[in-house]
């Protein structure tokens, strides 16, 4: 709990920071968005044995891109960011509790019909590199871009499967997926209503995440375990991330 | 961390970029003025304490950088000053600090060694050897994700304060360093200039860690060294630095390569992305059983429910000039860059929180099931080797404005 007041409260200040060129003085930040990490509905913890089917995974990085942040089906659409770095599992956490992000932003009153979500980098402005960004912005980390790809690495989630079932996760997993070949969109649907202070929630579960077409994804297969380096060889990339948009649940 | 953005405002300060060379013969003609006065170091003589008769006008400094690294953080708290950066280096290199005006910042952090002090441990004023190895500060401004290994200084201002009263390093009490600089000659003037003190009285330990980042910022790659030359096109790699370089970052599937994982920690302009990993040194039965828990012995006192999986962790560093910057490791175990190899060519020890990277090098080889990792061949593990040599950058340990002034 302290570490999500924390988050809102340091969310709030970098968006405050922002926002100084507005020019409107009455507009306030007026709706919270908040992102969370889950696996199947419990919170995410960083290094906690969850269950896998009839094995156990843990996870130790959860972080993404999101794009193109945008309330829509109101009197217009509203971009609320055009990018955004979210990271679950910070080194400056204070437990292993995945933290909770929130940004505010400043949305008119209306009634919206859902959140359209970029997942990863849009290709505009993933042909830009991390010198291209000032030093606060999201695209000015370097550690998540990769020249094998020429590309930001959109999305990591990588931990440890129990291959052998002595409940002690020691095979790996990573997932880190780039390039604009596996960026995808979505419209999540949800009535929005916006009437002065407003909220919404949106939660990633990691085990809908590896969950396709009501199967979870093999994990004995060792080609389901770790994306490739190859930038030719993005089929499990592309895999991961268009299924995010059914691990998205906005509350 | 949480980050967000908008692209209008994206470019809003790229204007005030110098160009590397530009900058630097700015900076070496302006910077050229802070070595006029060679006042022997940790000298204490009484001086008048009014300053309001020496001109406040302090001349906003860019720090110079290759035109292919990130923009420098500044806090808004401390902008650069030509001052600042003066009076800093001045501070940085003078044993004033410590407690018997023996030893100072420069003791551990020594320019030929690319700001280490090529020492397993350093020892401070009392003979005391500490328990880490001192880091490298080439391109610690860059740095702003925790500093020392445990990340426990949150910013250079920070960092700078602790080694002064840390009894095995410095010694001293920042009251009586602060009343030293008072007494001095030259250094009230020189808080005056940068920070426009009105008395001496006002010169505070604040002020002088101040300084000292601002110093510790200028602290940036020359970009000349072989792996800048290559990676901006102004140079070429000879075959087998080529290949090292192809698998330190993973990009050589396409030429029958193995990865050596390394970028995953050492990535960035950097080569290290400051952030904190296991990185298999240590084989444990549990996490509690590491001698240095690291990262933990910061964590532990932060909240009610820590993260106890942070023992064993340590902050990356630069392997940016890490020819020059031997021995490695946070305990300095490991004499030579070969010795490094050998230890990451065992793929780690399958422990807890050990970063999955480091049992990941070389190819995967599938036996009984399961898939385990070949580790690098010696003529690969060569290759890499050679793509780290590339990485000297003599044109900054040579740089005559970071140098001892009182030399």
């Amino acid at each position: 709990m302290k570490n999500r007041a924390l988050s809102l409260l340091v969310a709030s200040l970098v968006f405050f920071s922002a926002c100084k060129d507005k020019t409107d003085p009455i507009q306030k930040d007026n709706f919270t968005l908040t992102f969370r990490a889950l696996y199947d509905g419990q919170p995410l913890e960083k290094y906690k044995n969850f269950p896998y089917g009839d094995k156990t995974i843990y996870f130790d990085r959860f972080n993404t891109f999101l794009s193109d942040i945008t309330l829509v089906g109101g009197s217009s659409d509203v971009r609320l960011s055009d990018i955004a770095w979210v990271d679950f599992m910070p080194d400056s956490a204070l437990s292993n509790k995945a933290v909770d992000i929130t940004f505010k932003f400043t949305v008119p009153d209306g009634d919206y019909t859902g959140l359209k979500l970029g997942y990863g980098v849009s290709a505009a402005l993933n042909a830009k590199k991390p010198t291209d960004f000032p030093v606060e912005h999201p695209l000015y980390l370097e550690s998540e871009y990769w020249q094998g790809w020429q590309s930001y690495i959109f999305t990591k989630v990588q931990g440890r499967y129990d291959l052998d079932g002595d409940n002690t996760p020691e095979a790996n997993l990573f997932y880190h997926c780039g390039s604009d070949a596996v960026y995808h969109t979505a419209i999540l649907p949800k009535n929005i209503s916006v009437s002065g202070d407003a909220a919404l929630l949106v939660e990633f579960d990691l085990k809908k995440l590896f969950t396709f077409d009501g199967q979870l994804l093999d994990l004995s297969d060792s080609a389901n375990r770790t994306t490739s380096h190859d930038a030719s060889n993005i089929a499990l990339g592309q895999k991961v991330i268009s299924n995010f948009k059914n691990a998205t649940i906005l509350q | 961390m949480i980050r967000i953005g908008k692209t209008t405002a994206f470019f809003a300060n790229t204007g005030l970029r110098l160009s590397y060379r530009i900058g630097f013969a700015l900076a070496a003609l302006l910077l050229g003025f802070a070595q006029c006065k060679k006042d022997p170091p940790g000298v204490v003589t009484p001086t008048a304490c009014d300053l309001t008769d020496i001109p406040y006008a302090p001349t906003a400094y860019t720090i110079p950088k290759p035109a292919h690294f990130p923009q420098i953080p500044v806090p808004a708290d401390n902008p650069e000053t030509l001052e600042g950066v003066q009076l800093g280096r001045r501070l940085f290199y003078d044993p004033i600090l410590s407690g018997d005006s023996t030893q100072s910042c420069s003791s551990c952090h020594l320019p030929q060694g690319s700001f280490t002090d090529n020492k397993a441990l350093s020892k401070g004023i009392d003979g005391i050897e500490g328990r880490r190895s001192a880091m490298s500060l080439l391109n610690v401004a860059y740095a702003t994700n925790g500093l020392f290994w445990d990340g426990r200084a949150k910013s250079l201002e920070d960092q700078a304060l602790k080694p002064v009263e840390d009894p095995i390093e410095m010694h001293a009490q920042w009251t009586k360093v602060v009343d030293k600089l008072k007494q001095h000659p030259v250094y009230p003037e020189l808080f005056r200039k940068a920070f426009g003190i009105n008395s001496c009285e006002d010169i505070t330990k604040e002020l002088a860690a101040k300084a000292i980042a601002q110093f510790e910022r200028i602290l940036i790659s020359s970009g000349t060294s072989k792996y800048d030359l290559f990676a901006t096109g102004a140079g070429e790699f000879e075959d087998e630095e080529l290949r090292g370089k192809l698998m330190f970052f993973d990009e050589g599937q396409n030429s029958g390569l193995p990865d050596a994982q390394c970028f995953h920690c050492h990535g960035s302009i950097t080569l290290t992305g400051n952030n904190f990993f296991n990185n298999g040194l240590d084989s444990v039965g549990s996490l509690d059983e590491f001698v240095d828990k690291g990262r933990w012995d910061f964590v532990k006192g932060l909240s009610a429910n820590p993260d106890t999986t942070t023992k064993g962790k340590f902050r990356t560093p630069t392997l940016r000039n890490i020819a020059l910057s031997a021995p490695y490791m946070h305990d300095g175990r490991f004499k030579t860059l070969e010795e490094v190899m050998a230890q990451y060519n065992d793929n780690g020890f399958g422990v807890m929180n050990e970063d999955i990277f480091v049992q990941q090098i070389g190819f995967p080889v599938t036996v009984n099931g399961k898939v385990h990792y070949s580790g690098l061949t010696p003529s690969q593990t060569s290759d890499v080797l050679a793509f780290l040599h590339t990485l000297t950058d003599t044109a900054f340990v040579n740089n005559p404005d970071i140098q001892n002034p009182f030399k």
